[in-house]
């Protein structure tokens, strides 16, 4: 046995205006999940701490809560000592328990056809993996398009590509999706974080659904137009100014000696939109001892298209890709846009003959040459493509941390991703003010991130600055050379 | 009126798991029908934790006659024999509705539903979806739920979600409808021409159980009071196979589908003991012989640390095991093992009450307007239970109850007010009650554990009903009106634990499930002079054989 202080949120809607921590110690034992901690609290302190739960094994999906703000299931999450206890971010019944029913009722169901038909392996071995789902609404405690649009949610898209793959089903799926808000998806990814069965649900379903949807014309124009663009120039932005490419030589030699050697993928936002961010790279690199090489025919990854759906022409980008860098010998390819380094990494096949590294991974793999403090805060804003599609975390925030104060924000979503700044304007400006909110909750005079995108959509929702963190390592490095007195 | 609220409705069907759900689309066919659960459909009841699978005839190789032969040898031929036979002639249809709903069942590469092989069975006929088998059955009907729902509003379907049955109402012995309490503890009557009980099992009632929060037996609890006679009660099946550490997660189903990969069952020296209990099926022997064997190694020294036996699949292929039993690496992964390279430790605990409310084939028990199915009904099973004869059971007596239920005849009825008065009065008891009812349900499952296990006398069953009796008389405290419900469930598990005990001391011999070390007997199961037990308020004793029921 061993002793436990927990904070659990109540709230009693005869009672209570407002909802409050309340702190409880208590005796449980070893291996106790937090379902073990909530029946210890009930049934020995205060039997009316209410909280929901049924099979305590990890199949009903009753008894999801968030643990220290993130959700998990009570009965399978192993309790720690000083956690908190929340209920999920859906309308509070009591305590812990969330209305689930309304969210559970909208979830579409099969429509039978007139004549019985009998499904194959294959349709059955194509929907399986999205039927693990237990519906415990985990993903849609935490979908930031939920939060201002009207998504139906990811595990109702999940539902609705199942219904799509089953030739039972006589509904028309896609059309619904479209309807129920299946283009508001940002590709945040936090729903299959969360979720306690590991469903995909971005790229297994609603990639998916986009595709079928861009089959059936439901594409919006302006995701047409990205598409249209790519296909003429290889790039999803058009040229406005020098490119990045043409400013560099095809490889960059570093200051001091090789530690290391890298084919650079500069991704179509660095290349022609942030062209300074890019040559701000190449300048820590070659201070870093990194050797870059920049072949100079490489095209946009494909993420465009591969998160709107329209997938006709990505085979050949990754094929174009692949060869660009194969036929150079280059082993490592070296990204600094979350989104490219994220569809280079999950997206392209699994042999292809490189290995892909984000530019934080590699600064923290080979170290760098510290830089000088700046004597400013800065908060870091993590790139879903990132943070998520990557699992590049710690790495940004050890460099920053070496320049700058870093005071955290909570990582959501700015809104720009998924095709969503382009196709749903408003969303991406009401997530890109949530955004701008909590910078100013901050009090940091710079915002850091390692995404184009987040880059340029932040910095319409906010009044501070909003840098890439090689930017900030160079604005290190220029303050120690100053401080040294060197040029 | 001395209800918070009236509802009326055709056809009230209490509990929201495979036989509820099942029961209320049925049934939904002939007028309206409310649902009442409590907790939200689809999530309650153990259908949604059944794991391994559903026991039906689809291959020429097989027959139903076969079927039958298994169920009732595995069942100690104390099965009611109609009820059996419905069971094994009706479960291929029951699972052609649920693959017409929309179900996934695993498939073989010739587009055919997949078969594994059971204990007790000599052919693999048991189907399944992975190990959450229930659980996709589950989210089959509740779609189709959905579906009715959305499409039947004349008839109308009715969800009452959260609320907690707390007895049923009757008008000169018909029960005509239930009272319940909603989750804020509003007195709530409903009536109906025609209640089905599907409320499932009860082995909560023991310390160590696989049930989820709802195998309370409140339905053996509910029936009983309103005057319904049981069989069998003593028939309690011990799953062989329950996780045994941490302390917390005891008792959780490992399912049978281990060991119908080809899991095998070995003692701390290595050895392959089900070779000494049943060396022709080894570890797909039957439950009931599989749980007693482990049992025996354990209390004979040959356990493990933790009090367990090893169960074994390391020798599987990982893809065999990641495919078929991804549940089960799941949850030992969640609890730091890692089942394709160490083995499990597992040990009996309480699963599921073969016994249960005498039913007809019809599903009528024997109060006039009072229908049961699933776990709450008694003698499909007879003294053992088959693995995948329960989901099979849910879905078969399911729609049974559902069509005779919707086809009773609509009448007029008048809740009677002193009845309604008692739930009131039985209510204020609670709340100037003054023990912990967790206290008490934690001494009952302990008791239960002690007195009325795997192994039995008459002095352990004897102490073990004196405590339930003792318990049930307890004051027990309902802190605010939302914890009314929980002390109408203890009184339900004090009950229903004593249901088991009076039961299990009248069947003076060892049969199926049921141990009794204090009786020596010459006969063996088939030749048995013993049929059912049976107990309700006016009476109780054993039929013998031969005797009319």
């Amino acid at each position: 046995m061993k002793e436990f202080t927990v904070r659990i949120r109540r709230f009693d809607p005869e009672k209570d205006k407002e909802s409050h921590l309340e702190t409880y110690t208590v005796k449980v034992n070893d291996g106790a999940r937090v379902l073990n901690v909530l029946h210890a609290i009930h049934d020995t302190l205060d039997p009316t701490l209410s909280y929901r739960y049924s099979c305590a094994s990890g199949q009903c999906g009753s008894c999801a809560v968030l643990v220290n703000g993130e959700p998990v299931l009570a009965c399978m999450e192993e309790a720690t000592d000083t956690m908190t206890v929340e209920p999920l971010n859906l309308p509070v019944k009591k305590d812990l328990i969330t209305d689930l029913v309304p969210r559970l009722a909208g979830m579409a169901h099969l429509m039978p056809k007139d004549k019985p038909v009998v499904p194959a392996k294959e349709d059955i071995d194509a929907i399986k993996p999205l039927r693990d789902c237990i519906e415990c609404l985990a993903c849609v405690s935490v979908c930031p398009a939920m939060s201002v649009t009207s998504f139906l949610g990811p595990t109702a898209m999940r539902q609705e590509l199942r219904l799509a793959l089953d030739p039972r089903d006589n509904g028309d799926r896609i059309s619904e999706a479209v309807r129920d808000g299946l283009f508001t998806c940002t590709s945040c990814q936090a729903c299959w974080k969360v979720c306690p069965k590991d469903i995909e649900i971005p790229g297994k379903a609603i990639e998916k659904l986009r595709s079928f949807a861009n089959k059936r014309g439901f594409s919006f124009p302006r995701h047409q137009e990205v598409a249209a663009l790519v296909k003429a120039t290889g790039r999803s932005v058009p040229r406005t100014a020098e490119s990045f490419l043409e400013q560099v030589p095809d490889v960059i030699e570093p200051d001091g000696p090789v530690r290391a050697t890298v084919g650079f993928f500069s991704g179509c936002m660095y290349n022609l939109r942030q062209q300074q961010s890019a040559l701000d790279a190449m300048e820590v690199l070659r201070r870093n001892g990194i050797r870059v090489i920049v072949p100079k025919d490489q095209v946009c990854c494909g993420s465009p298209l591969i998160r709107t759906g329209q997938l006709d022409y990505v085979d050949e980008l990754m094929k174009k890709n692949i060869d660009v860098f194969r036929s150079r010998g280059i082993d490592t390819v070296l990204t600094m846009c979350a989104g490219c380094g994220s569809t280079l990494k999950n997206d392209y096949p699994n042999d292809k003959p490189f290995t892909v590294i984000d530019i934080n991974e590699l600064l923290t793999k080979y170290g760098i040459e510290p830089p000088a403090k700046l004597g400013i805060t800065a908060t870091y804003h993590d790139p879903c493509h990132l943070l998520r599609g990557q699992g590049v975390s710690d790495q940004p925030r050890n460099l920053i941390r070496q320049v700058v104060d870093l005071v955290e924000m909570p990582a959501i979503c700015c809104g720009s991703g998924g095709g969503v700044r382009s196709g749903n304007p408003e969303e991406a400006a009401a997530l890109g003010k949530k955004r701008g909110d909590e910078i100013k909750k901050t009090g940091a005079e710079v915002v850091i991130t390692s995404c184009p995108f987040c880059e340029f959509h932040i910095a319409g929702h906010t009044d501070k600055p909003v840098k890439h963190v090689v930017s900030v390592l160079l604005d290190g490095y220029r303050e120690k050379d100053k401080k040294e007195g060197k040029k | 009126m001395l209800a918070d609220e009236v509802v009326d409705c055709h056809v009230l069907v209490i509990g929201s798991g495979g036989a509820g759900v099942r029961a209320a689309i049925e049934a939904s066919q002939y007028g309206d029908v409310v649902l009442i659960s409590k907790i939200i459909v689809g999530k309650g009841g153990c259908t949604t934790m059944a794991e391994g699978g559903f026991n039906a005839v689809l291959r020429e190789q097989d027959s139903c006659g076969i079927h039958y032969e298994d169920t009732l040898k595995g069942g100690s031929f104390l099965n009611d024999p109609e009820l059996a036979n419905i069971l094994t002639k009706e479960a291929p249809l029951r699972m052609g509705d649920l693959v017409k709903w929309g179900a996934i069942f695993d498939f073989t590469d010739n587009d055919e539903i997949a078969q594994r092989p059971f204990g007790g069975q000599r052919f693999p006929r048991t189907c399944y979806a992975g190990d959450r088998t229930g659980h996709e059955m589950m989210m089959t009907l509740i779609d189709r739920l959905r579906y009715l729902t959305e499409t039947q509003h004349k008839k109308g379907l009715t969800l009452l979600q959260e609320y907690t049955v707390i007895d049923l109402l009757t008008e000169n012995g018909r029960v005509i409808g239930a009272m319940a309490l909603d989750e804020k503890g509003r007195l709530i009557a409903i009536t109906a021409d025609a209640t089905i009980l599907a409320t499932g099992g009860g082995t909560k009632v023991y310390d160590i159980s696989t049930n989820s929060s709802s195998g309370t037996g409140d339905g053996y609890a509910i029936g009983y009071r309103a005057g319904a006679e049981l069989i069998d009660m003593e028939m309690v099946q011990f799953h062989p196979t329950g996780a045994v550490y941490p302390y917390d997660a005891r008792g959780r189903l490992i399912t049978e589908a281990v060991r119908g990969e080809g899991g095998v069952l070995k003692n701390i020296n290595g050895e392959r003991f089900m070779q000494k209990y049943d060396p022709d099926r080894m570890e797909l022997s039957t439950r009931d012989v599989v749980a007693r064997a482990i049992a025996t190694e354990i209390l004979e020294g040959r356990g493990t640390p933790n009090g367990g036996v090893y169960l074994d699949v390391t020798h599987l292929s990982r893809e065999q095991i990641e495919t078929r039993l991804p549940m089960m690496l799941e949850q030992y992964l969640a609890f730091g093992v890692d089942i394709r390279t160490t083995p499990m430790e597992v040990a009996p605990t309480a699963h599921h009450i073969m016994g249960g409310l005498r039913i007809t084939p019809e599903c009528r028990t024997t109060l006039p307007g009072l229908f049961a199915c699933g776990e709450v009904s008694g003698g499909v099973h007879g003294a053992n239970r088959l693995g995948g004869n329960a989901l099979a059971e849910t879905q078969v007596f399911g729609r049974r109850a559902g069509a005779a239920a919707g086809k009773e005849p609509v009448r007029k009825k008048k809740i009677d007010d002193t009845q309604v008065q008692r739930q009131r009065d039985r209510l204020d008891r609670f709340r100037n009650g003054s023990k912990n009812p967790a206290r008490i349900r934690s001494m009952l499952q302990q008791a239960m554990w002690d007195g009325a296990g795997i192994f039995r006398d008459a002095t352990g069953l004897n102490t073990a009903l004196a405590a339930a009796h003792v318990l049930a008389d307890k004051p027990i405290r309902a802190e605010t009106h939302r914890n009314l419900a929980e002390c109408c469930t203890i009184e339900n598990m004090c009950l229903t634990a004593s249901l088991i005990c009076r039961s299990a001391l009248i069947r003076e011999e060892s049969r199926g499930a049921h141990v009794r070390k204090d009786i020596r007997q010459t006969w063996d199961a088939e030749h048995s002079p013993f049929g059912h037990t049976f107990i309700s308020k006016t009476r109780q004793g054993i039929e013998q054989k031969g005797d009319a029921p």
